[in-house]
């Protein structure tokens, strides 16, 4: 490789991460700039909201090493391990900080009495389905990193197996997304 | 009989297995005790009882509480870590089989889902239930 091919080579990685850490940046804002909303629960708002989209973030960036799992290419077992990991917590903060807002949401005068009085299907089949499902990627993520990790590298040897562990990873993040835009369209419609 | 090579270690499919039933099992927990939790009042605070230990399972005014949504939550964790451990203790040393036991958790989870879902269930609880 010469000095030229080399020097566009890693233009491109920087370029590449650059591009991937400012979209996190911005996108995070989305539930950043809830810290500073008019409202009392403006914390449990930015913490529930930047863990989902971190889930989501991550989740999606699981799915493109679940592909390659699935096709049997040879990957790095010990970085994807370590992002099951961190997936799995953030899967958890989720969902914990997820029960704190719904105090909130069935409150007095919160957005529960409001959509029920203006638009309750949005509670009766919206809310009453994605408060469950919400719940899903958490122990699915819980069992593809308690496979990566007690199988090892030797899960490689194991076509069946790792096909199975990318195909959780695939399944936690449709709920994750699932979860994620039924909960962007409650705060739509009615904000804690 | 084929042998196992000595040289690599035998890896069995039942851990995983135990680990993904297990999960089926929380969820289907999940979805039950919300539907019981739906039929009376009476059955709504059983089910709430068993999540008084979750901050925030009961209170009123603005701040509310997450009510019996607490006791679906930890009746859920129940069963998901004990059918963990119990399968994971009798299948640990198993190969049981991925290929059929896939059909069958797909399964399993899109109609869970689909039972969280109310202009599903509904109408088969209201056969039901009369």
């Amino acid at each position: 490789m010469n000095t030229d091919q080399y020097y566009h080579g890693n233009l491109a990685k920087y370029l590449v991460r650059t591009q991937a850490s400012l979209a996190l940046l911005i996108l995070l804002l989305l539930a950043g700039l809830d810290f500073f909303f008019p409202t009392n629960y403006r914390l449990q708002a930015g913490i529930h909201g930047i863990s989902a989209i971190s889930s989501v973030v991550v989740g999606t960036y699981l799915t493109h090493r679940a592909f390659t799992i699935i096709r049997g290419v040879h990957i790095n077992y010990h970085s994807l391990r370590r992002w099951a990991l961190g997936s799995t917590v953030l899967n958890f903060l989720g969902a914990v900080s997820g029960n704190w807002i719904y105090m909130r949401y069935r409150g007095e005068n919160g957005p529960r009495d409001w959509i029920l009085a203006n638009a309750p299907d949005f509670h009766n089949y919206m809310m009453e389905f994605k408060e469950f499902i919400t719940l899903f990627p958490f122990p699915i993520m819980a069992a593809v990193t308690f496979g990566l990790y007690y199988y090892g590298d030797a899960i490689a040897e194991r076509r069946d197996i790792s096909q199975f562990v990318g195909i959780l990873i695939l399944l936690s993040w449709l709920f994750l997304f699932l979860g994620f835009v039924t909960g962007l369209v409650l705060a739509k419609l009615r904000f804690v | 009989m084929n042998q196992p090579q000595q040289h690599t270690k035998q890896l069995f499919s039942g851990p995983l297995i135990a680990a993904t039933l297990s999960l089926v099992l929380g969820f289907y927990t999940l979805m039950i005790s919300h539907h019981v939790s739906r039929v009376s009042k009476a059955l709504d605070k059983m089910v709430h009882s068993y999540g008084y230990w979750i901050p925030g399972s009961v209170g009123t005014g603005p701040d509310g509480s997450i009510g019996s949504y607490s006791g679906k939550e930890t009746l859920a964790l129940l069963v998901w870590f004990s059918a963990w451990l119990v399968f994971h203790l009798l299948w640990k040393n198993q190969d049981i089989s991925i290929k059929r036991w896939l059909p069958f958790f797909l399964g399993s989870l899109a109609f869970v889902t689909l039972c969280l879902f109310h202009p599903f269930i509904d109408p088969i609880l209201r056969l039901i239930l009369g």
